[in-house]
């Protein structure tokens, strides 16, 4: 009887969890256009994500786009078309470099911080302090990191655009001897705004899942210290699964709406 | 004047702050790296249990599966990215045949490497970061030391070790996942016929690439090993701290990892490119 009781109550926490994160998801898109509005949150989670996210972003576009541009060229060299470079590294960086740096960015950087960060607020009995003294968390925690969260996320997309086309610039132009011209005319060749958008889009929706399952994972810490830790953890790797699934989905719908 | 001088000893202190850290992690990365043997001589039981616990995963990430099933669901993503990517854009200059090409060879030289990087910095690394945090901060890991137990390589290098062991049946996975998904998704999905994929993705499956992308994974396990438990190690400023520090050995490890896979990847395919398409 113990057992199976036991049983039931493991059976059923992972879809507490899903219907948890439901619900907080539902909530937030509820408050997030019922004054007020938590602006002064809003500025400061902003600028906090976009201060631990830009440095690993520049690191981590430089190396990838290098190491894509790189891997293009061995092909294009061998088919004796190494001036369609540029077309190359543009498909790869605005399609593909810049959304998985952005998830990369957004949920090893971002979410793990602001994970940490609402996770201790709750174990230091913050979120309930609030609530005895009528605040609504969702309204004023949560629906700003969400938004903070799908801003930065597309600013960051954008920088990882431009930072992964002028990496790849440099890399072909002066190490690998493609005339900058033709790197420069080939860029648009199949790469075009709406692909951009695309891009924009697809950050704007990892930002937003990132935020709300980092804001879900922190408000339902618990279990000292190594429930914080653990928090984090698994808000790295189910952000990481539900972004590169999004990913897919995205692109596979982008790729059928530009045809 | 004396705000100007306070500033710049605070921007000088700082400066040192971060250059003695780095003395202080390459001390501790070179104490886990010498301590490997005392592992095996000392820890053998230890490293078991740390072997199957990675490969299953705690907590809620049992639930999903563990490590096993989380590095298998992201890898195949990346792959299927290959059918709709590659597919598509083939197409549109009317060489879709070329997809297992595609496969063969982003797959094996880019993303299954990058992608198993990342899903073990998330899985194993950060796993390890907050349990190592837990204990420091929990104050076990000098209860350890008091015990006379060697804290380093009880702790850090049986998880790099481990680390490295359960790379191996973790990286086959992933080769195989997305190698599955860009077929099951060119083939299945975009309705190519499956003999002129295995065609060209035989054709192009270069076996020397593929061992080389398996030292790439074995060395990128290495180095995001340290790293997490270094983070862990040093953990401070209770519970909080330890989110915090699983937060920045995610951040360290995923660029770190990806100027590994760059470094070794210029290295091998450097000069030649190790690639004919003539065969």
């Amino acid at each position: 009887m113990v057992a199976s009781d036991a049983l039931a109550k493991n059976a059923a926490k992972p879809i507490r969890a899903v219907g948890g994160f439901f619900s907080m998801a539902l909530d937030t898109f509820v408050l997030m256009f019922k004054p007020p509005f938590a602006w002064r949150e809003f500025i400061l989670q902003s600028w906090f994500v976009a201060r631990v996210a830009i440095v690993p972003t520049l690191m981590l576009t430089i190396p990838y786009t290098v190491l894509l541009t790189f891997t293009f060229n061995i092909l294009l060299t061998e088919f004796g078309a190494a001036d369609f470079s540029g077309t190359g590294a543009a498909l790869g960086t605005v399609s593909q470099i810049g959304p998985i740096v952005t998830v990369l960015v957004i949920a090893g950087a971002g979410a793990t911080a602001m994970c940490a960060d609402l996770g201790a607020r709750t174990i230091r009995e913050e979120l309930d302090a609030l609530r005895v003294m009528g605040v609504n968390p969702i309204q004023t925690l949560v629906v700003p990191r969400v938004l903070a969260a799908t801003l930065v996320s597309l600013a960051l997309s954008a920088t990882v655009v431009l930072v992964g086309l002028s990496g790849a610039y440099l890399f072909c132009v002066y190490v690998q001897h493609v005339s900058p011209g033709a790197f420069v005319s080939g860029l648009t060749l199949i790469t075009g705004p709406a692909d951009v958008v695309i891009a924009l889009v697809k950050a704007g929706l990892f930002g937003l899942t990132a935020g709300l399952i980092a804001c879900y994972k922190g408000i339902s810490v618990g279990g000292g210290p190594a429930g914080v830790g653990n928090a984090v953890n698994e808000t790295v790797v189910f952000t990481f699964m539900a972004l590169f699934a999004i990913n897919v989905v995205a692109t596979a719908v982008g790729v059928k709406a530009t045809m | 004047m004396s705000t100007v001088s306070h500033r710049f000893r605070r921007t000088v202190d700082g400066w040192v702050h971060g250059w003695n850290q780095i003395g202080v992690q390459t001390k501790f990365f070179g104490k886990t790296l010498r301590s490997i043997g005392d592992v095996f001589l000392n820890y053998r039981v230890e490293l078991i249990r740390l072997i199957a616990q990675m490969g299953l995963g705690t907590g809620a990430l049992a639930i999903v599966g563990g490590t096993v099933a989380i590095v298998g669901f992201l890898t195949m993503s990346t792959g299927a990215l290959v059918a709709v990517q590659g597919y598509n854009q083939f197409s549109e200059i009317g060489v879709e045949a070329l997809t297992g090409f595609a496969s063969a060879f982003f797959n094996v030289r880019l993303i299954a490497p990058a992608t198993t990087a990342i899903a073990l910095s998330a899985t194993i690394g950060a796993g390890a970061t907050a349990q190592l945090g837990a204990m420091r901060i929990n104050e076990e890991i000098d209860a350890l030391e008091v015990m006379g137990i060697r804290s380093i390589s009880y702790l850090a290098s049986t998880r790099v070790i481990a680390g490295v062991i359960v790379v191996i049946p973790l990286y086959c996975v992933g080769v195989l996942m997305s190698f599955w998904a860009a077929k099951l998704g060119t083939t299945a999905i975009y309705g190519q016929s499956t003999g002129v994929y295995d065609h060209y993705f035989d054709t192009f499956l270069n076996p020397i690439d593929l061992i080389w992308s398996f030292v790439q994974s074995i060395a990128m396990a290495i180095v995001i090993m340290l790293v997490h438990t270094y983070y862990g190690f040093s953990a401070t400023g209770g519970p909080a701290g330890v989110g915090e520090a699983v937060g920045r050995a995610v951040r360290t490890s995923l660029v770190i990892s990806a100027f590994v896979v760059v470094v070794i990847s210029l290295a091998v395919y450097g000069q030649s490119g190790n690639f004919n398409l003539a065969g």
